[in-house]
């Protein structure tokens, strides 16, 4: 009868399998390195990414996914400059499944690397382990003329929730790339301050829609009563993906004085919007949208039923 | 011999110059959820993987999992 | 490998756990940390690294309870009324409150959800009031995290071997006895509490391919779990619910539509309308889906190419990547692409799965079933819309409520005679020297199955489908015949199908009412409050077959208003609405 439990073998065992002169049986001995789920492991592992055979290298990649801190880290960012794309990209996946913040203090060293490529992965697997250090170089990183590198650099700086790190995301939002814009909209969701509304309503006139719709999304977040007349502006938007965020928004931020432009909203044939709508007059509840509401009390779309049978229920309350 | 043969064609591909069972590997053998893959011997030694059976469920940690990039999950003919 | 071995092995252990998908390793890993010393061992018949539901992963969360985005009351709420008011709540209630913590755990296994620019939960709004959908950006690897804290756990983990029956004693469970898919060899397990993980009943009906392994569900899941309850004399709740899904027809993988709807898609007739307001999978929904198919008005689409590219290609990344990727495959050898045709969608086949309908083994708010000792957690159990959260969470009270009965217990007796019976039974098609292939005898089941249950239902073809099955077990009983160990795994799953399938008609048959729309839409029968307002509990009867009583449903912890009760209902859309 074969072994009936899987094994737990010995590390040491194991790694004698990256001796072996077969490429293949070297990334059989990561594979069972990997399995371990033993922090020994790790070391072994970090030969194995500097092996002969970019199949092997490429494997010892992809099984540091399952290890973490700083040595673990510092084989990954070693194997961020392999000659092979394909071991580049196992080991830039693997570095953002790190989440034990000392596994950082391997990659802040590289955070000014010329290699974009390297670069662009070093932040990506920094931005969780929320270092601090990390905001100058990330900073500094938005000159660069690499739009995904500039993306993780946004997303470094939006993770650390720094007020002071509002001009350059202010910045950013003003980018020539459209994604880098939304995704810094969206970073100034954490801030409390003027500045960072200001900037967020700047955003709801961007030339592409979905910068104004993470505009829209995030002024619920970081806006007060002072941007509604903006948001009350984007409930003509053209497209009415950023109207929904914009009804949403004002919804979160109890703008009653709104409630009679989204009231008639009721009535755009769009079941996304329309159950968007009936939350938010119920949460507004003002007395003169319960007519709009009540022609909805048995709309086709039990959400939009649902919603409208809340909010009527909630403003009989 | 009862029962008759069906010819059937099967939905994972092993490219044999990329497989390295013959190294020992068995990894889409070991993860396949069906149990379908087998290793094909030649004169006594492990040579490559093939599907030996016709019951795929076409989900791919054969093909994720290959270390060489050696498996092709296609989708069966029946439903393709 | 794969020859016929003769050999039997016996162990013991504190908790056995049959299943190693999603609910298994969260029972292991729950209880080995609350009882370092119980030997805790996990089974499964594939390999734990990649076996269940969620072998290539889950691309995010669709009824996760945060604070601040949903409550328990209004989760319990939603799923009271989307089950048509027949649930206990307490086991729902009490999900809705611990989910949270799981997640977390989950979080900190490496598995992600989504988070928004600044590293908090990105929670999005699917249903209403109530906010319940986390994306996981890094889904596929969630098998691989599971797997890595169970060898951390150092959990026992036995792969390849199939369990067929449980063993009871002193009326408890006592252990149970498996069989090694690749040589035969039996093992029989002692085991002082037993966690069933077994996942849904997914190759029941036939798939309109026709090709038995192109199911909805995972095709190694063919509803053991259902069965090992049955024969043991464990109650099952609402069989008669079936599961059935909107698909993309043929490659029958999930439409999710539901997924597509926030971003502007919908589900569309021949001529790209919207028939149906909501996508959020309910059985009422389901029948308005059959009626516009039957109603000459199909085929029914996924209707996207409306939207803009950013938008669709926002929806491929999440549909295509993990769950099912060879998804994005299949578009790509048919020619069709979101953004130019809509896609041709089906109704699938009819399975068991409390996933999408509160039906299966049934337990309590602590995952026991009626036998002591036993637990049932994940899509087999009958704790409604669970989903993988569901699976994770009643997983874990499973393997907590576990270690605490073994504290006081020993391995209960059993009758040897039992494990001889199985024994025989088992290995009675490797005795033969000719007979029928076990693919046969399931392809037959299968095919009556869709011939005679698919819903609606009528009286008359579900005691056709009777008479038939018996003509098939009569034929699988003393014909049946395999020429290796893994024909034998299939022979013993067609025995699992059979059993699976007349439980779907007796279940169905006790019912006299239709109820959850298409899922049990009798047609000679209305729905009927006064005397089905319950759940039907089936068990193994005296004579070996299916025997039913009704059960009341517990009092609600959160009441349901009247009006909020046909939430569900009258879906159809009544005016012809313009594309958006």
């Amino acid at each position: 009868m074969a072994a009936l439990f899987e094994d737990f073998d010995e590390i040491a065992d194991l790694a004698e399998g990256l001796d072996d002169p077969s490429a293949g049986a070297r990334i059989m001995a990561v594979i069972d390195l990997a399995d371990s789920a033993d922090p020994a492991a790790i070391q072994h592992l970090a030969r194995a990414i500097a092996d002969s055979d970019p199949g092997v290298r490429k494997q010892a990649a992809q099984a540091l996914t399952d290890f973490d801190g700083r040595e673990t880290a510092a084989a990954l960012v070693s194997a961020l400059t392999d000659d092979d794309p394909a071991v580049v990209q196992a080991a830039a996946i693997s570095l953002t499944e790190l989440k034990d913040p000392a596994a950082g203090d391997a990659i802040l060293p590289h955070l000014s690397d010329p290699d974009p490529i390297k670069l662009t992965a070093c932040f990506a697997g920094i931005k969780e382990l929320r270092r601090p250090e990390a905001m100058g170089p990330a900073i500094h990183a938005l000159q660069r003329p690499e739009t995904d590198l500039r993306i993780q650099a946004v997303g470094v700086i939006g993770w650390l929730q720094d007020e002071g790190s509002l001009p350059a995301l202010r910045d950013a939002t003003k980018d020539a790339d459209a994604q880098v814009r939304r995704t810094a909209l969206a970073a100034l969701g954490f801030s409390r301050s003027d500045h960072a509304e200001a900037t967020l309503i700047d955003g709801l006139t961007d030339a592409e829609w979905q910068v104004r719709e993470a505009a829209a999304e995030t002024l619920a977040k970081a806006g007060a009563a002072s941007c509604i007349p903006a948001l009350r502006a984007a409930l003509d938007d053209a497209f009415w993906q950023v109207r929904l965020k914009a009804v949403r928004s004002l919804g979160k931020l109890h703008a009653t004085d709104a409630a009679m432009e989204i009231a008639p909203m009721m009535d755009i044939p769009i079941p996304n919007l329309r159950k968007e709508c009936a939350a938010v007059l119920g949460e507004l509840a003002v007395a003169e949208s319960i007519e709009h509401l009540k022609k909805y009390e048995n709309d086709n779309d039990p959400d939009v039923r649902k919603n409208v049978r809340w909010a009527l229920g909630k403003m009989a309350a | 011999m009862p029962l008759a043969e069906s010819a059937s064609i099967v939905p994972v591909v092993v490219d044999k110059d990329l497989c390295i069972a013959d190294k020992g590997c068995t990894v889409c053998v070991d993860v396949c959820p069906l149990d379908v893959l087998r290793i094909a011997v030649k004169d006594g030694a492990p040579e490559t993987a093939y599907m030996k059976y016709d019951e795929c469920w076409y989900c791919m940690p054969c093909e994720a999992d290959c270390p060489t990039g050696a498996v092709t999950v296609n989708l069966p003919f029946l439903l393709k | 490998m794969d020859e016929i071995v003769d050999g039997i092995t016996q162990i013991d252990c504190d908790i056995l756990i049959i299943g190693g998908g999603t609910a298994g390793p969260m029972a292991a890993i729950k209880a080995k940390r609350k009882n370092p010393d119980a030997n805790v061992v996990l089974l499964d018949k594939a390999n734990v690294k990649r076996s269940g539901a969620i072998s290539m992963g889950m691309d995010g969360l669709n009824n996760s309870v945060i604070p601040g985005y949903a409550t328990p009351e209004q989760y319990t709420k939603e799923i009271t009324i989307a089950n048509d008011g027949i649930c206990d709540q307490a086991a729902v209630y009490r999900y809705a409150e611990e989910c949270y913590g799981i997640i977390q755990e989950l979080d900190q296994f490496g598995i992600r959800f989504q988070k928004d620019q600044n590293g908090e939960y990105d929670v999005k709004k699917v249903h209403h009031i109530g906010t319940y959908v986390l994306p996981m950006p890094n889904g596929d690897t969630v098998k691989k995290a599971l797997y890595r804290q169970l060898r951390k756990a150092r959990i026992n983990i036995i792969n390849r071997y199939m369990a067929t029956r449980l063993l009871t004693g002193e009326g408890r469970v006592a252990g149970a006895i498996c069989i090694n898919t690749r040589t035969a060899e039996t093992l029989v397990v002692r085991a002082k509490a037993v966690i069933m993980g077994l996942g849904a009943a997914g190759r029941l009906g036939l798939p309109t391919s026709g090709y038995l392994y192109g199911t909805y569900e995972n095709a190694s899941n063919s509803g053991e779990g259902y069965a090992m309850a049955y024969h043991a004399g464990a109650g099952l709740a609402n069989l008669e619910c079936f599961q059935i899904n909107p698909l993309i027809k043929d490659y029958n993988g999930p439409a999710c539509a539901y997924v597509a709807g926030p971003m502007g898609g919908y589900t569309a007739n021949a001529k790209g309308e919207r028939f149906i307001e909501c996508d959020y999978w309910s059985g009422q929904m389901m029948q308005e889906f059959y009626d516009e198919l039957q109603g000459g008005k199909g085929p029914v689409y996924l209707k996207l190419n409306h939207l803009a590219e950013e938008t669709v290609a926002e929806i491929e990344r999440v549909l295509h990547i993990v769950e099912r990727p060879t998804r994005g495959h299949f578009h790509a050898g048919r020619g069709t692409d979101y953004r130019k045709q809509m896609i041709e969608m089906h109704i699938s086949e009819i399975g068991f799965c409390s996933g999408h309908s509160a039906s299966g083994v049934f337990v309590d708010k602590h995952a026991r079933t009626t036998i002591p000792g036993l637990y049932a957690a994940g899509d087999m159990a009958n704790v409604p819309h669970n989903y993988m959260l569901g699976a994770f969470t009643n997983g874990a009270f499973a393997g907590l409520d576990a270690v605490d009965f073994i504290a006081d217990v020993d391995h209960a007796a059993f009758d040897q005679g039992e494990v001889d019976a199985e024994r025989a039974r088992v290995l009675a098609p490797t005795k033969r020297d000719d007979g029928i292939p076990p693919n046969q005898i399931e392809y037959k089941t299968r095919r009556l199955v869709n011939d005679y249950l698919q819903p609606p239902k009528v009286t008359a073809k579900m005691e056709l489908a009777q008479a038939r099955f018996a003509e098939v077990r009569e034929d699988m009983e003393t014909g049946m015949y395999v020429r290796d160990a893994h024909e034998l795994m299939r022979a013993l799953e067609a025995s699992t199908i059979l059993d699976c399938a007349d439980m779907a008609a007796a279940a169905s048959l006790y019912r006299t009412e239709s109820r959850w729309g298409l899922y049990h839409n009798r047609v000679e029968y209305d729905r009927d409050d006064e005397n089905w307002f319950c759940h039907t509990i089936l068990t193994k009867g005296a004579d070996g077959k299916p025997t039913h009583r009704k059960q009341a449903v517990e009092p609600y912890i959160v009441d349901i208003a009247d009006d909020e009760k046909d939430a569900y209902q009258n879906q159809r859309v009544t005016k012809t609405v313009a594309a958006e």
